[in-house]
């Protein structure tokens, strides 16, 4: 055994496989990094700086050389997924489970990138077609342009080591304005996602407390869909909302999954869109002020309405008749106020047409101009005119906009209206390292900040990618990722408001 | 028992000539060139390149400061070990040849070295009860402890047992060992696909690391910098840089404010900016700007 190990060092020049005697003697390495010293100004041939030059370097390749070695009991085994791109863990997750990874259909799951970071770790060991693969063999495998690509892994790692949480950023999970605004509860744990998920029978996480009686109303609803069983309708949400991880619970009527009304069972959906969103823009409002004049209004599809209710067609004669079509009548006052906002065409002014000749209109344009008195002559007269009349009363804050000549902008004005462009993309969420210790995978909360990854070779963002991300990103800060060959810089943009001594 | 030891040509010449002749293997991730084996590492470093390390270190993995391998090389470095016929491309992991065979032959490496480290375990628990024995007795001498220790050291062997568990297993980190197949000689200009387009600027680039780097000056990417490269007058290992180059062709025309943002940058962090052109008959022109205040 001894000579065969003496016969591999010397022959295997690129063999890098350590002899169990190695392997052993592992246990007592050193886990401290040494520290470097102060560095030299200028190589000056001399063989003290040699010699500390080699000293370093050997110290270099020391710590680069050194592979990891672990204990095959600490080891999380795991086998990676081509088709699916990710690795289902076959021992159970460590400590690592809290902040990393998702479970589907009974098993757990790492994306790549979380794998490839715990293989560095030394933490997990990934297989594929029954043997171990290597580090070189995670980044060529795990990585790519389409999934994660290398510089995303860095950013990844390198916020990773540094104590952050890190998740993939889903850009359909994230509510939009108008959902902001009417403050839908959030939707469920990302990662579910990636595979096409079968919802057992099991309860869903939106209601879990509630859900058996829940289940059990549904079940009942199904005997009596003839008629309009309103009476069953509010037990329903009030079981759910006695359980306190139900704010959800109760509102679950309006959830676009809502189970199948035929089916025994919550069905598995086919389709990918199990979400809890409004895609505000399929569901129709009938517009009964067109010019159609509608008799009758369609009913609504019956996922849009709480379990239970059946509408039929709605007559709406009678609504047209109490609507009031007819033209609004403006008061004199508004209409000549109105005129006056209107372009002023000199001819069609009444006085004006009286004015005979030359010298009429002239003494008209006098007495116009002494009625507004207190204003002087000349500099009212001309074309250009003064900004604002002294005798008119205005705010210091109004004044004040007046005379501005840049008006002030925030970052998210019509950032509505832009559509997201494939070169930049919000990457990552990362979450503060502190809250660790009660993060829960299923309600993350609000990240610290999100991450969008780009090159020092490539554009810098300009002003419509920065708007389109941080509205994409809602009011959580995004952060750009430089990576340049090994060295990543992070740059933000934030909105600053000018101090302004007035008090509108 | 082992992979077939990979010959190369390198090795069977002499250490001084290794540097300069020895070819290294690389291989793609994502379209950026990667460095994994140590040797290669060695290699390049001694031929006065680089590169930026990327992974965690195996030794204290949850940190940044100091990294590990693979080594990412500059798209100039890549080019110049082209050059020079110094680089082949390293194969992609031969899904074919993994067969039961490869499995069967992990496995029976797994038991061996199960056997040899239960033997140096229990080795190393008899040491430490020699040792504990020895000085607990202190001065004692005699039969009765001799004997006492022997039993002592019979029931160790005896209930010993070096649990599956606490087997060393390795991680590797560069593809090497029983999944690693033979490398394919296959020479870069030949093999290797080309992934950048050539504009002036990168050719521009290109010139002036070479220039540099036959000078003997060792430069590293300096985007933090505002320039192209940072020029260090030895190892990065043991000295400063000096100089933040920034690479411009000839014909290009840069704004005043550009200037004074490199130069105001380079003031600030105590280094020289210099503003390196190629020009097309093959000399590298250098001009090096210094703050110098109002006289």
């Amino acid at each position: 055994m001894a000579d065969q190990n003496k016969t591999e060092s010397a022959n295997n020049f690129y063999n890098e496989i350590l002899s169990p005697c190695e392997l052993f003697a592992a246990r007592s390495r050193s886990h401290k990094l040494p520290a470097r010293g102060q560095k030299d100004f200028y190589p000056d041939d001399s063989e003290e700086q040699r010699q500390r030059l080699q000293q370093s370097l050997d110290e270099h390749w020391r710590l680069i050389s050194e592979e990891r070695v672990e204990r095959l009991g600490n080891l999380v085994k795991g086998v990676w997924i081509p088709s699916e791109r990710i690795v289902e863990l076959q021992s159970p997750a460590g400590k690592f489970w809290q902040t990393m990874g998702f479970s589907a259909e009974g098993k757990q799951y790492l994306l790549p990138e979380e794998a490839l970071y715990l293989m560095e770790c030394g933490n997990l060991l990934v297989s594929h077609q029954d043997l171990p693969l290597s580090i070189q063999d995670g980044y060529e495998m795990f990585l790519s342009a389409d999934a994660v690509s290398l510089q995303q892994y860095q950013v990844f790692g390198h916020l990773k080591r540094l104590g952050y949480v890190v998740h993939r950023f889903d850009p359909s999970s994230e509510p939009s304005s108008y959902a902001r605004q009417l403050n839908l509860p959030p939707s469920r744990e990302r990662g579910g996602r990636q595979l096409k998920r079968k919802r057992s029978p099991s309860p869903t996480p939106t209601c879990s407390k509630g859900e058996s009686p829940a289940e059990k109303m549904e079940e009942d609803d199904k005997l009596p869909e003839s008629h309009l069983p309103t009476s069953a309708e509010p037990p329903e949400p009030q079981s759910c909302s006695s359980g306190s991880a139900a704010e959800a619970g109760a509102r679950t009527w309006w959830m676009t999954d809502v189970p199948d009304r035929q089916a025994d069972k919550r069905p598995s959906p086919g389709s990918p869109s199990a979400r809890s969103r409004w895609n505000f823009s399929a569901i129709p409002f009938p517009d009964l002020g067109s010019t159609g004049r509608p008799r009758s209004v369609a009913p609504p599809h019956p996922s849009l309405l709480p379990g239970g209710v059946t509408v039929g067609v709605c007559d709406v004669a009678s609504w047209m008749r109490k609507v009031n079509l007819r033209e609004v009548r403006m008061s004199r006052k508004e209409e000549e106020r109105e005129r006056r906002r209107r372009r002023r065409d000199v001819n069609k002014d009444r006085e004006v047409q009286r004015c005979r000749n030359w010298a009429e209109y002239h003494e008209l344009l006098a007495r116009r101009q002494a009625a507004r008195e207190g204003r002087p002559a000349h500099l009212w007269s001309g074309e250009v005119t003064p900004l604002h009349d002294p005798t008119q009363p205005i705010s210091t804050a109004e004044l004040l906009e007046k005379i501005s000549v840049i008006t002030s902008t925030n970052l998210l004005e019509g950032a509505s209206r832009l559509k997201g462009s494939e070169e930049w993309r919000i990457c990552f969420n990362v979450y503060q390292p502190d809250s660790v210790a009660d993060f829960k995978k299923s309600n993350p909360g609000k990240p610290y900040t999100r991450m969008c990854v780009c090159s020092f070779d490539g554009p810098v963002p300009d002003l419509r990618a920065i708007k389109q991300l941080a509205f994409q990103s809602g009011d959580v800060l995004v952060v750009f990722a430089v990576v340049d060959h090994g060295d990543i810089s992070f740059y933000t943009f934030k909105d600053f408001q000018l101090p302004r001594d007035v008090y509108p | 028992m082992e992979a077939p030891p990979c010959r190369q040509l390198g090795e069977l010449q002499p250490e001084q000539e290794r540097s300069s002749s020895a070819v290294v293997g690389l291989s793609l991730c994502d379209s950026a060139p990667l460095l994994w084996r140590i040797q290669d590492l060695k290699t390049v470093r001694s031929s006065g390149l680089v590169g930026a390390l990327l992974g965690a270190l195996p030794r204290t993995p949850r940190q940044n400061i100091r990294l590990g391998r693979p080594l990412l090389l500059l798209p100039e470095e890549e080019r110049l070990l082209r050059e020079r016929h110094s680089a082949a491309a390293l194969p992609a992991r031969n899904q074919d040849a993994v067969g039961t065979e490869l499995q069967q032959r992990y496995e029976e490496e797994e038991q061996r070295s199960y056997e040899e480290q239960s033997i140096l375990a229990l080795e190393d628990r008899r040491s430490a009860l020699l040792r504990a024995m020895t000085s607990s007795s202190g001065s004692e001498c005699g039969a009765g402890s001799d004997e006492a220790l022997q039993g002592r050291l019979l029931a160790l062997g005896q209930n010993f047992t070096f649990p599956r568990s606490a087997l060393a297993v390795q991680l590797s980190t560069a593809r090497a060992g029983l999944s690693h197949c033979q490398e394919a000689r296959a020479f870069l200009q030949a093999d290797w696909p080309i992934r950048e387009q050539d504009s002036p600027r990168r050719e521009a680039r290109y010139q002036v690391f070479r220039d540099l780097r036959g000078r003997g000056f060792f430069l590293t990417s300096a985007g933090k910098f505002g320039g192209d490269f940072l020029v260090y007058p030895g190892d990065p290992l043991r000295f400063h840089a000096h100089f933040i180059a920034v690479c411009l062709t000839l014909d290009e025309s840069i704004c005043m404010l550009d200037v004074l943002c490199v130069a105001r940058l380079g003031s600030n962090v105590k280094k020289t900016v210099l503003l390196c052109s190629p020009a097309p008959d093959g000399p590298v022109h250098y001009t090096s700007l210094q703050w110098s205040g109002m006289v």
